[in-house]
């Protein structure tokens, strides 16, 4: 299927919900080599620069850490969200960003713009997924992950005797590592990881599925320029003192939406049959009135049910019905706290959600 | 099978019918059910309707996407495969056999004749 500019698979031989549950229960590994990924040299003049859209202290990031953030338009409505690590490679401090495929040239245009010598490596470097609770062990087989690595913590190991960026992050709710490693290297890294016989490739639908049932955030779905971090529900990842910093774009509109209601909340939906949810279905009270639509919904593997993301004007009482029209006809949902899977992260030697 | 059933047959929604005493049957070829991937749900038709060729009369429901089921040719629903309500991934298993979504009563014999033998759908799919 077309996806970003690229042919991508929605999935292989197994089937989605094969792969979906066989990533929960044991590992999958996704080629995501789609998505930008791009080196900024850590400098005073790019990083000021760079906090004008991202809404973190970018000179205060810890090396070695990872942190989800996004790239904000003049109205502090979401141009992408992304992934931004400090790291060094070969003696070299840099910012290693990845963002959205079908984000790249509105992203790009300005990463250039605050640093025109930002190296984009994702021509020469995939990007590979290994995610579910297993990956830990399928993977240190094969290179070297030290023992206290937690969540969103990021180093350079060594595959082939080429150097690669790990880091111990996903779109899955679960364990995992996401691998930059150079072209030429990375079949020989599937094939090595294929190896344990409890992994297999999964494909764009079962990355779907597990992002909705671990409540994550699709770019064009639950996030666009019309919406704001705040209003997405992820004011979690706004650095709170950036709020207050003329030079953030939108930062008075976003420290405003911090204080008082919002008009719309993000929420979980689940199906009470066996109807399927969908993007762009809309949402009533029970008297007919239009309360919002899903932005994501897919068949979940773990429940058996269909769920969604969306939203809903939030002068709604959520005590009361909600109904989805679907072909037509409105048939009643449920509300659920996102996830609808627990998280599954590992923090301090241990797993927490 | 008695010897009296009919050769299977093919639309280009990709349905097979297989005809037996004016009864027809119908459900979706293996072919649709690969490319819908897994299905999740099924709403069936509504036995006692009478339906025309090109009506849309139900819903397959997979992880992709949601897909109506036309009906192949004129008549009356007369019965429905109610096991797929409970597992309508039996589709998956057996799209041509176990997987079949509902019988009708056929008014005109001559709209089967029309439909896609098994070579002619099989040279439909290679275009």
């Amino acid at each position: 299927m077309p996806f970003a500019g690229f042919n991508m698979p929605i999935n292989y031989k197994t089937g989605i919900i094969n792969e979906h549950k066989n990533v929960r229960n044991h590992s999958g590994i996704f080629d995501v080599s789609h998505m930008g990924q791009i080196l900024i040299e850590n400098n005073e003049t790019y990083l000021h620069k760079l906090e004008k859209y991202i809404p973190l202290q970018l000179k205060k990031l810890i090396k070695n850490r990872s942190h989800y953030s996004f790239l904000l338009n003049k109205d502090g409505g979401v141009i992408d969200d992304l992934i931004i690590s400090n790291i060094d490679i070969k003696d070299k401090s840099y910012l290693y960003i990845v963002y959205n495929a079908s984000r790249k040239k509105e992203d790009e245009e300005i990463f250039i713009s605050c640093a025109p010598n930002a190296e984009k490596i994702y021509n020469k470097n995939c990007l590979l997924a290994i995610q579910g609770p297993d990956s830990i062990n399928v993977l240190k087989n094969i290179i070297d992950i030290p023992n206290n690595m937690n969540f969103f913590d990021i180093l350079i190991s060594k595959y082939d005797s080429n150097e690669i960026i790990v880091s111990r992050s996903g779109y899955t709710g679960e364990d995992g590592f996401e691998l930059s490693i150079p072209n030429e290297s990375a079949e020989n890294l599937i094939t090595d990881l294929l190896k344990n016989e409890n992994t297999m490739l999964c494909g764009l639908g079962s990355r779907d599925s597990l992002r909705l049932e671990a409540g994550l955030s699709l770019y064009g779905h639950e996030l666009n320029e019309n919406i704001t971090p705040i209003e997405a529900g992820l004011s979690w990842a706004l650095d709170k003192e950036r709020l207050e910093d003329k030079n953030l774009n939108g930062n008075k509109i976003l420290s405003d939406q911090l204080k008082n209601k919002l008009s719309n909340k993000k929420i979980g939906l689940i199906s009470t049959n066996k109807s399927m949810l969908r993007d762009g279905m809309t949402l009533f009270d029970n008297n007919d009135n239009e309360i919002g639509k899903i932005t994501s919904g897919c068949f979940s593997p773990n429940l058996n049910k269909s769920i969604a993301i969306g939203y809903i004007k939030s002068e709604f009482n959520t005590d009361n019905p909600i109904f989805c029209e679907i072909r037509k006809k409105l048939e009643l949902v449920k509300i659920n706290n996102l996830p609808f899977v627990k998280k599954n992260y590992k923090k301090n030697g241990s797993v927490y959600e | 099978m008695g010897a009296y059933m009919s050769e299977k047959k093919y639309t280009k929604d990709h349905e097979w019918v297989s005809i037996e005493n004016e009864i027809a049957t119908i459900g979706i070829s293996n072919h649709a059910q690969e490319s819908l991937g897994d299905i999740v749900f099924i709403e069936l038709p509504s036995v006692g309707n009478s339906v025309k060729a090109k009506d849309e009369i139900c819903v397959v429901e997979s992880v992709k996407a949601a897909s109506d089921i036309y009906a192949p040719i004129d008549g009356e629903i007369i019965e429905v495969n109610k096991n797929l309500e409970n597992d309508a991934a039996i589709i998956n298993q057996d799209a041509e056999n176990e997987g079949w979504i509902f019988k009708m009563k056929i008014s005109d014999s001559n709209q089967y004749s029309e439909l896609m033998s098994e070579d002619e759908y099989k040279q439909f799919l290679e275009q």
